[in-house]
């Protein structure tokens, strides 16, 4: 992993300088804003904080270090740098076609269904799953929680609209996802925007909630947290691990980002495979 | 049992067969015997009988033969009839004497003989030989005489009546001995029978006895070794009373036995070890549970494992486990190849055990005490010729040869076991890495999105701003051209300008002369009419006066205001710099708005704050008019409630050259309020907040806009709280200026640092009770802005492929509508027929059921063109069938709607795939 990061042997001496830096300015950043990325994988962060650094023209992390700590216009830059708001909606199709094929049929005779997406980013990912819900026919039962640390992402995924230009690749995923109706029953647009369907947003409870730092805050039959893992350290994870453990009911679903997997992680046996391809976990 | 005598089972099969042929010889001796004696007796009978028999007959005969001869003699005279009388004389007599021998053992037949004997002698006496002398003699007479009388007659008559009776006796004796003999017989044959049961049972008897005590013994052994094939009881052993080969085979099996149980000990120990193995996915787990089952086996109370760790030269043996009867840890952590005991062991890669142990060998503790274990066992653990790893084991008691046996049985595969172990662990931490590369990857990945999101949104600004470059650089050299030109034009219109705004200047003070002139005997006038001294005046008129007063006063207000507003304007407005006396403050605004208050029933309060310092450096006269012009509107839009007005002396952090202090200047009141949205408008000229309230309650417009500007000329600013329905609060912050050589400019800049330091204090203060926590912002690049639908639409071409004409009528006149060209076809062959003369159409509409060619089949030509793979094509599918959905996907849509269409939902189809 580290060859990713260090490239050769005689930076041995900036490493651990950079280590060090690194970690005041985690620490920096969590005493300033309370956002802790202090367990976060540290390649990503260091990516992060070296685009950042080429942006600002800024020399060493120790000068990002001063930035955050006198100019809030810049730590609101970096925090927005490290949360990466990556999605699409029905992103990995077979993952809402197994779900819809495999999951829902467990789901049909609860008398209320509800799933919690942490790390919803701009919300991309919990429309689908309404969408899914509605054709499912389950919507009116169905609480969906979407949670992100980053407020201002949340605020985008309250809005429910979306860039014109994703449309196209929404609406093939859409399809391959199983989808049963027209996607653009879904929509409405104009010159630059489609406009989610204002009922569907209304079944979707938006919050902020930090994965890191916060807690449980209900009981859920389905969990989705995908691709929002890959950027925590093992430990981390098997602290959000334990989170989610706790927040699912018993024979409750966790899903996961295609990449991702809970096989190495300290919970694996407390979960059978459900639908290992797609990353769909049950609580035992 | 143990004695010596040995009676196998040939022994036993010998004797069987032994005593059935002696049984057999005795029987057949018995019977040989018998049945001789039986000939005997026979042979005696016939001989006997016989020669009784010939020997009566002959003595008859001879009687008779001496009869017949004495008489013809005697007839005739003839000498030769003698003869046969002599002959029978002689041989009867013999005859008797043989007969009389024969029949010496029956008595009763032996006296009837001699009887006869008596009888034929008395004849011989008395008839024969008296007659035959009396021939001889010649002695007719007495020949005659004697046959007269004839003397021989009773005893020859006698005699063979006897002779009669002799034979009878003789038969009835024979009749007895030939019965006699068949009675022997019958014993025989009875005796011959039983010989022959007794030898049939007494051979059953053997065989039964015999082959059951070789039975019962083959049965234990097979029992036994049955019970061992099916993994019953082996301490069970075979125990043969007899001494015999089974006995043997039963001692055979036993041992047999011992060293099977022997082997299976060792077999389900090494078993039970090899199984707790399984499954162990790490080193520390392996050696425990591995120490712990051996040593339970071994009866170890102490043990050690060890595991080989580096390479080459920096080898090392690192304790991966131990185990103790009692609590605690035991053994060193690690030690090298060579060193010690056991680092010979490893060196020398067997299996050592020491018995004599010496020195301060660790002590096995227990509860009570310590103790030094009476041998120690060190085994190496080989793999693929290598040591692996190394155990150690110390019992209390000595190892048996079936410890090390079980040592060694289960080291062979424990080598291989380790190695899983280190492989297994080896793979999961390379799974897990991979795992980790992958998320890594993925992270990578979406981080790398993120940054081409933001590459591609700053090359699209790049490119606009590129585009507006060029436009500008194109622009700018026609504009440098017009620039020149509209250069002379204005430096001629400065000049204008100048003269032109003097002129307004002027015309504006002039005008405003000329007209406060007329204005002024208009309201003195019209204020005298009002007072109405003469009393002539009506009601009415009085009235009428009024309006003329007030409404010549608004009047003047205004060019006053004009006037102000165009000086500011031009920037001719000039301030003054005097002290105001800050004490004296609210008797002046008393004076001028008590009376306006009361009229309107208002409370109006003035406070100011004790640190407020009493002399403000300021103009004075903008001042104040920047404060009448706030409390009049206050006034002017408070209906009811309270006016109130508040001095505080602004807590500075940061000191500017030449400024004392800043005031602040507070006007709230509870009137109507301004909304949100028209905060800003209200301070530019001529605005109010909106139609509905100039109607109502009057006014330029231009108060709030001078009065912004006169805070801006004394260098500070006007500031509006305010939300609609709750009244406003207007702030005032000036500075309080020492420097009149300063120029109020640069405060500008001074008291928006002020203002804001003040606001966010004031935000702390608000926020202080909530989470201080700041969520990360994040710039709102993509706002949704409204733009011109039709732009998208107008001049793109579309072809409708429809087979109902009305259809095709209806969507072209909404298309249309938009700007856009529509074609359209019939059928799918006429489709491909436009599309081949049409390069330009930019999206079709698509309806699936239709007469020649259907939309399925026109979609899949279509996309079999080149040219055409990319071109959006939505499909019109019929609601009712279910596999429209697929079928239009598999043949190439790029979406669908279902029929009826919606024209809305048509629409945000079309933008989806219209826009580039």
């Amino acid at each position: 992993m580290k060859d990713l990061i260090w490239n050769n042997d005689d930076s041995q001496e900036t490493n651990i300088t950079e280590t060090i830096e690194m970690e005041l300015l985690l620490e920096g950043l969590y005493r300033v804003s309370g956002f802790d990325f202090r367990q976060y994988m540290r390649s990503s962060i260091q990516r992060r904080v070296q685009n950042r650094m080429q942006i600002e023209q800024i020399q060493t992390i120790t000068g990002v270090l001063e930035k955050v700590l006198h100019d809030p216009m810049f730590m609101n830059k970096l925090l927005n740098d490290f949360s990466i708001n990556v999605t699409e909606m029905f992103r990995n199709p077979e993952f809402f076609k197994v779900f819809r094929e495999k999951v829902i049929p467990e789901l049909k005779e609860l008398p209320e269904i509800r799933i919690w997406h942490a790390g919803c980013a701009t919300g991309e990912e919990v429309y689908s799953m309404a969408i899914l819900m509605e054709e499912e026919g389950l919507i009116h039962k169905a609480k969906l929680y979407a949670t992100d640390m980053n407020e201002t992402v949340l605020n985008k995924a309250r809005s429910g609209i979306l860039p014109l230009s994703k449309m196209r690749t929404y609406t093939k995923n859409y399809m391959s996802s199983g989808g049963t109706r027209a996607f653009s029953e879904y929509y409405t647009t104009d010159g630059h925007f489609a406009y989610l369907k204002p009922s569907l947003l209304k079944q979707i409870s938006f919050a902020q909630h930090n994965l890191v730092t916060d807690q449980s805050f209900n009981e859920f039959h389905v969990i989705l947290c995908r691709n929002v893992l890959i950027y925590f350290t093992t430990a981390l994870q098997n602290q959000v691990y334990e989170l989610f453990y706790e927040s699912l009911s018993t024979k409750g679903f966790l899903g996961l980002g295609d990449k991702e997997s809970i096989k190495f992680a300290e919970c694996a046996d407390q979960y059978e495979e459900f639908a290992e391809l797609v990353k769909i976990y049950r609580k035992k | 049992m143990m004695n010596n005598f040995r009676f196998g089972i040939r022994q036993k099969i010998i004797t069987g067969y032994i005593v059935i042929i002696v049984c057999l010889i005795a029987a057949i001796l018995a019977v040989t015997k018998q049945l001789d004696n039986m000939q005997k007796e026979r042979n005696f009978i016939i001989q006997h009988d016989f020669a009784v028999r010939d020997l009566t007959s002959n003595i008859e005969k001879d009687l008779l033969k001496m009869e017949s001869g004495q008489r013809g003699y005697i007839v005739t005279g003839d000498e030769n009839y003698l003869q046969p009388y002599n002959e029978a004389r002689e041989q009867w007599g013999k005859d008797f004497n043989a007969l009389s021998k024969l029949l010496s053992d029956y008595p009763d037949q032996l006296k009837e003989i001699t009887a006869i004997n008596e009888n034929i002698k008395e004849w011989i006496e008395v008839a024969g030989e008296p007659s035959i002398k009396l021939k001889q003699q010649n002695d007719t007479a007495g020949i005659r005489d004697f046959f007269q009388k004839d003397p021989g007659k009773t005893e020859i008559e006698q005699t063979l009546q006897q002779f009669d009776s002799f034979r009878n006796n003789e038969k009835e004796l024979v009749q007895q001995r030939a019965d006699n003999l068949n009675n022997q017989n019958q014993y025989l044959e009875i005796g011959l029978f039983s010989l022959l049961a007794f030898v049939i049972l007494a051979s059953i008897a053997l065989a039964w006895i015999i082959s059951g005590s070789i039975i019962k013994t083959i049965k234990a052994v097979v029992e036994t070794i049955r019970a061992m094939t099916t993994g019953g009881n082996l301490s069970s052993r075979i125990h043969v009373k007899s001494n015999d080969e089974i006995r043997d085979l039963g001692f055979a099996t036993n041992e047999l036995l011992d060293s099977f149980e022997e082997r299976d000990w060792l077999q389900r120990s090494v078993t039970e070890v090899v199984s707790k193995n399984q499954g162990i996915s790490s080193l520390e787990n392996l050696a425990e549970i591995f120490l712990s089952a051996t040593a339970q086996i071994t009866e170890s109370s102490y043990g050690a494992f060890y595991i080989k760790e580096g390479k080459e030269k920096n080898v090392r043996f690192v304790k991966k486990g131990a185990f103790a009867d009692t609590a605690g840890d035991v053994g060193r952590d690690s030690f090298a190849l060579g060193q010690g005991l056991i680092g010979q062991c490893a060196l020398e890669k067997r299996v050592q055990v020491i018995n004599k142990i010496e020195g301060d060998y660790t002590l096995i503790s227990s509860g009570l005490g310590e103790t030094k274990p009476r041998s120690i066992l060190i085994a190496p653990i080989v793999h693929e010729e290598e040591i692996i790893a190394v155990i150690e084991l110390a019992s209390l008691a000595e190892y048996t040869s079936q410890h090390l046996a079980f040592i060694e049985k289960v080291l062979e595969t424990f080598g291989l076991t380790i190695n899983r172990v280190i492989d297994r662990i080896e793979i999961a931490r390379l799974l897990s890495e991979s795992q980790a590369m992958t998320e890594e990857l993925q992270a990578q990945s979406e981080e790398l999105q993120t940054q081409s999101e933001e590459l591609q949104m700053q090359s699209e600004e790049l490119q606009m701003i590129n585009e507006q470059l060029e436009s500008r650089s194109q622009d700018a050299e026609e504009k440098s051209k017009a620039l020149e030109i509209a250069k002379k034009e204005l430096e001629e219109k400065a000049k204008q300008l100048e003269t032109g705004s003097k002129y307004k200047s002027e015309f504006l003070a002039n005008m405003s002369h000329e007209l406060r002139t007329p204005l002024n005997s208009i309201l003195i006038l019209s204020e005298m009419l009002a007072e109405n001294s003469s009393k002539s005046l009506s009601e009415e008129e009085l009235e009428f006066a009024r309006v003329i007063h007030s409404s010549g006063q608004d009047l003047l207000n205004l060019i006053n205001d004009i006037l102000d507003f165009s000086k500011v304007e031009a920037g001719k407005l000039e301030i003054m710099l005097s002290e105001v006396n800050l004490s004296e403050f609210p008797s002046s605004l008393e004076r001028n708005f008590t009376h306006i208050a009361d009229q309107k029933g208002l409370n109006f309060t003035i406070n100011i704050a004790p640190d407020v310092p009493t002399i403000l450096q300021t103009d004075e006269k903008r001042f104040q008019q920047i404060i009448k012009n706030l409390l009049s509107n206050a006034f002017k839009f408070t209906e009811k409630g309270s006016v109130s007005v508040r001095l505080n002396k602004v807590p500075a952090d940061v000191t500017y050259a030449g400024i004392d202090y800043w005031l602040e200047v507070s006007i709230k009141d509870t009137g109507i309020g301004i909304p949100k949205e028209k905060h800003e408008l209200i301070f530019q000229a001529f605005q109010q907040g909106d139609g509905a309230t100039i109607r109502k309650y009057g006014g330029t417009g231009l108060g709030l806009s001078i009065s912004s500007e006169f805070a801006k000329l004394l260098g500070g600013r006007l500031q509006l709280q305010s939300e609609e329905g709750k009244g406003s609060t207007f702030k005032l912050l000036i500075p309080s200026i020492s420097d009149e050589s300063v120029s109020v400019q640069t405060f500008a800049g001074a008291s928006a640092e002020v203002a804001t330091a003040l606001e966010q204090s004031a935000k702390v203060i608000e926020d202080a009770p909530a989470t201080a926590k700041i969520a990360p912002a994040v710039p709102e690049t993509e706002q949704p802005i409204m733009v011109d639908q039709e732009k998208v639409f107008y001049g793109k071409t579309v072809l409708i492929t429809d087979d109902d004409n009305r259809n095709i009528f209806a969507l072209k006149t909404a298309l249309e509508q938009k700007g856009m060209n529509v074609l359209n076809a019939n059928n799918g062959m006429e489709c491909l027929d436009v599309l081949e003369t049409n390069k330009n159409i930019d999206l079709i509409l698509m309806d699936i059921m239709m007469p020649e060619m259907d939309g399925y089949e026109t979609m899949q030509r279509i996309r079999g063109l080149n040219e055409f793979t990319d071109l959006p094509i939505i499909a019109l599918t019929a609601k009712a069938m279910k596999n429209d959905r697929e079928k239009c996907l598999e043949a190439g849509a790029s979406d669908y709607i279902s029929k009826p269409l919606k024209l809305e939902q048509l629409f945000s189809v079309m933008h989806v795939w219209m826009t580039k």
